[in-house]
């Protein structure tokens, strides 16, 4: 099913901030149509989701888009602010965070852990340009192994989220996420399916979708902004996990599918405070 | 109205359920964390939520989320974990979301020692966050049962003036028993001067009117009407935006929504023989300030024309108190001096302005009848092993 973006601007978005103020052949705005895709294709309503957002080029591009509620979280911060919003949110509305890779993984791992270990009902939506190229392009904590940046001229050698056999999914699986996927910006509607899975997950969701930035990262690591070239590097690093070797660096599909194993947060929350006040104990 | 000898962590949680809070998420700290167990035992049989983060910095970010969401929150903690409240604070002052916080002060820096009282944060209270641009409310209570009552203005200004309001306790107040008494009913909280204030509610799209008026509800989110909050600089309609101008109608009404407002809260202090133009007044806030009452009783025995005057509200900064040209003394639980740089800014021209520390435990009345002596004789003041600037 595809829509154009005309409808589901119409439908869903302000008017006002698209089109955004994204270089141009920037793939943030083919995630951020995944999403509402996704969101289209369940039949919600513009009030059945508050948007989150955060920093860099993913929180800002993405801020006040949408046409229904919305916040900004500083540096890492808006998987805790989410935490604080579910509890005191009816349990049918859901959040949404579009977030970046540092944000994410790098300032707001830890309340990302912890979002995951509660199990909090939100799916947040981590878009990966492959490091802080917001601030001018460095390396981050999924930035490939050996990529050139204006902080890693040398290539990046630190050891990384991405790297020796390491990767972030497994963390936080380990910490008790529900619904993990991943999907570079290419993927088309199996990003879409995985999307809807993760929205109705009732619990913590991430999709991670590393997408291509031809403003910095193209620019310092293959010499040229030139947005082919950007988009076929990617594509040529990310397989489907099935098919996945080892030169994969993005392996791609629902990688962990735990809907419904784990009470959710809110849920879990009220329930013992319904029992405390009616029984004095749990 | 129910008795009780609690402590001041007790007293601080009743009055937070008085005021209509319902959400508390802190991280353990000495002298803080008892607030917080008090919060789980008693939020739950009220039908409200504690929860624990695993860290200040989200412990206050939670708190802003159920604010948003429409609930009264409030989060408590030490001078470690005031400093890194100072990322969300940043948050709820742009996005005027309210709050109350509370700061039990121990000794600094850093961790300090746990279990000492201290007065270090007088003016990272002023100043919690960064970026400048705003004005901050304070109170600072000197007993349990004043602890409650200051919680409970603190959330009537909390939502008035939406935004964060600090209540600066230390470690004497919220560990130590007292006497406590807790009103029961609504008439019972106005007969003992407590004021509530109910969450009202802002859908959006507008975010806030470019002015310093009060009452303006905060924004919710929930309806889908496109309510908007963010870090950035807000257009009315919550937008980002990049314009100074923009910016000035911002930190104009952060400041001023405070400032021109000053009639709400100018009341907090407390005065004591000040009425006979005293030849020295001794200004302290929170625990100090029960010893020097007494010693100022004990020195206005032995005819001393001592005055005292103790700030409860210590932002905006009550200038006001300070328009008579005479001796101050400046009373804190601090070897630095915050709270006399204050007194020396409000204080008239050529006042003399001297400051008294103690670091860890209160001063004693000997002590104090003794630098009102030196001080009234125009002796110079002893000093201790370090060395003080000279005020
Ligand atoms: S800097 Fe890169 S990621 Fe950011 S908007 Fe430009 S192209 Fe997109």
């Amino acid at each position: 099913m595809q829509y154009s973006s005309a409808t589901l601007i119409d439908k869903y978005l302000r008017t006002r901030k698209i089109p955004s103020t994204a270089c141009s052949g920037c793939g943030l705005g083919i995630n951020h149509k995944v999403v509402v895709q996704a969101i289209n294709e369940l039949d919600l309503k513009v009030n059945d989701i508050i948007w989150g957002t955060s920093i860099g080029c993913a929180g800002r591009q993405t801020f006040a888009t949408w046409q229904g509620d919305g916040f900004a979280g500083t540096h890492g911060r808006v998987y805790a602010i989410a935490r604080g919003l579910r509890i005191a949110l009816p349990p049918e509305k859901k959040i949404i965070c579009t977030v970046g890779d540092g944000d994410a993984f790098g300032i707001g791992l830890m309340h990302l852990i912890h979002s995951a270990r509660s199990n909090v009902d939100m799916t947040v939506i981590v878009n990966d340009n492959l490091g802080y190229q917001s601030t001018g392009g460095q390396f981050g904590f999924t930035t490939p192994q050996g990529a050139h940046t204006d902080s890693s001229p040398y290539g990046m050698f630190e050891h990384n989220l991405m790297s020796e056999g390491m990767d972030v999914m497994h963390i936080l699986k380990g910490a008790g996420a529900t619904f993990l996927a991943r999907h570079v910006a290419m993927d088309g509607q199996r990003a879409v399916e995985s999307v809807k899975r993760a929205i109705l997950n009732p619990g913590f969701s991430l999709v991670h979708m590393p997408y291509p930035c031809p403003t910095n990262f193209a620019s310092r690591e293959l010499g040229s902004r030139n947005q082919v070239n950007i988009y076929r590097w990617i594509k040529e690093r990310a397989k489907p996990l099935e098919e996945a070797d080892e030169n994969t660096v993005w392996a791609t599909g629902v990688w962990h599918d735990a809907t419904g194993s784990r009470p959710e947060f809110s849920e879990h929350v009220w329930g013992a405070v319904n029992k405390i006040r009616k029984t004095g104990a749990l | 109205m129910k008795r009780f000898l609690e402590t001041g962590n007790f007293a601080i949680t009743e009055g937070a359920i008085l005021a209509g809070c319902r959400f508390f998420c802190g991280y353990p700290i000495t002298p803080a964390t008892e607030l917080a167990e008090a919060m789980s035992k008693r939020l739950p049989q009220e039908g409200g939520v504690y929860l624990q983060a695993e860290d200040e910095c989200a412990a206050m970010h939670v708190c802003i989320g159920a604010s948003l969401g429409g609930m009264k929150a409030m989060t408590a903690t030490s001078g470690p974990g005031y400093i890194l409240y100072a990322d969300p604070f940043g948050w709820a002052l742009g996005c005027e979301m309210p709050l109350v916080v509370v700061n039990s002060g121990r000794v600094g820096p850093v961790s300090g020692i746990t279990g000492a009282p201290g007065q270090g944060e007088f003016y990272l209270t002023r100043y919690p966050t960064q970026g400048g641009n705003f004005e901050a409310i304070t109170l600072a209570p000197n007993s349990a049962q004043e602890a409650m009552a200051m919680v409970v203005e603190a959330f009537y200004l909390s939502e008035r003036f939406r935004m964060p309001v600090t209540v600066l306790g230390d470690q004497l107040i919220t560990d130590g028993f007292e006497d406590i008494t807790v009103p029961e009913n609504e008439d019972e909280m106005k007969e003992m001067g407590f004021r509530t204030w109910p969450r009202s509610f802002c859908a959006g799209p507008d975010f806030y009117p470019y002015s310093d008026s009060l009452d303006i509800p905060p924004v919710q989110m929930g309806s889908g009407a496109g309510g908007l909050c963010s870090d950035w600089t807000p257009t009315e309609q919550g937008y980002d935006i990049e314009e100074v101008e923009a910016h000035h109608k911002h930190a104009y009404r952060l400041i001023y929504k405070v400032r021109n407002h000053r009639d709400l809260f100018n009341h907090l202090y407390e005065k004591k023989y000040m009425d006979d133009d005293p030849d020295l007044v001794v200004v302290s806030y929170g625990t100090p300030s029960r010893v020097v009452n007494t010693a100022v009783d004990r020195a206005r025995a032995e005819g001393m024309k001592v005055g005292a005057l103790r700030l409860i509200n210590l932002w905006p900064f009550p200038d006001e108190h300070f328009k008579r040209k005479t001796k101050y003394l400046s009373v804190e639980l601090n070897w630095d001096g915050e709270l006399v740089r204050e007194v020396q800014r409000a204080a008239p021209k050529d006042s003399e302005v001297h400051f008294l520390g103690s670091c860890g435990d209160l001063p004693t009345i000997p002590d104090l009848l003794e630098t009102f002596e030196k001080l009234l004789k125009n002796q110079p003041l002893e000093r201790k092993g370090w060395t003080l600037e000279a005020w």
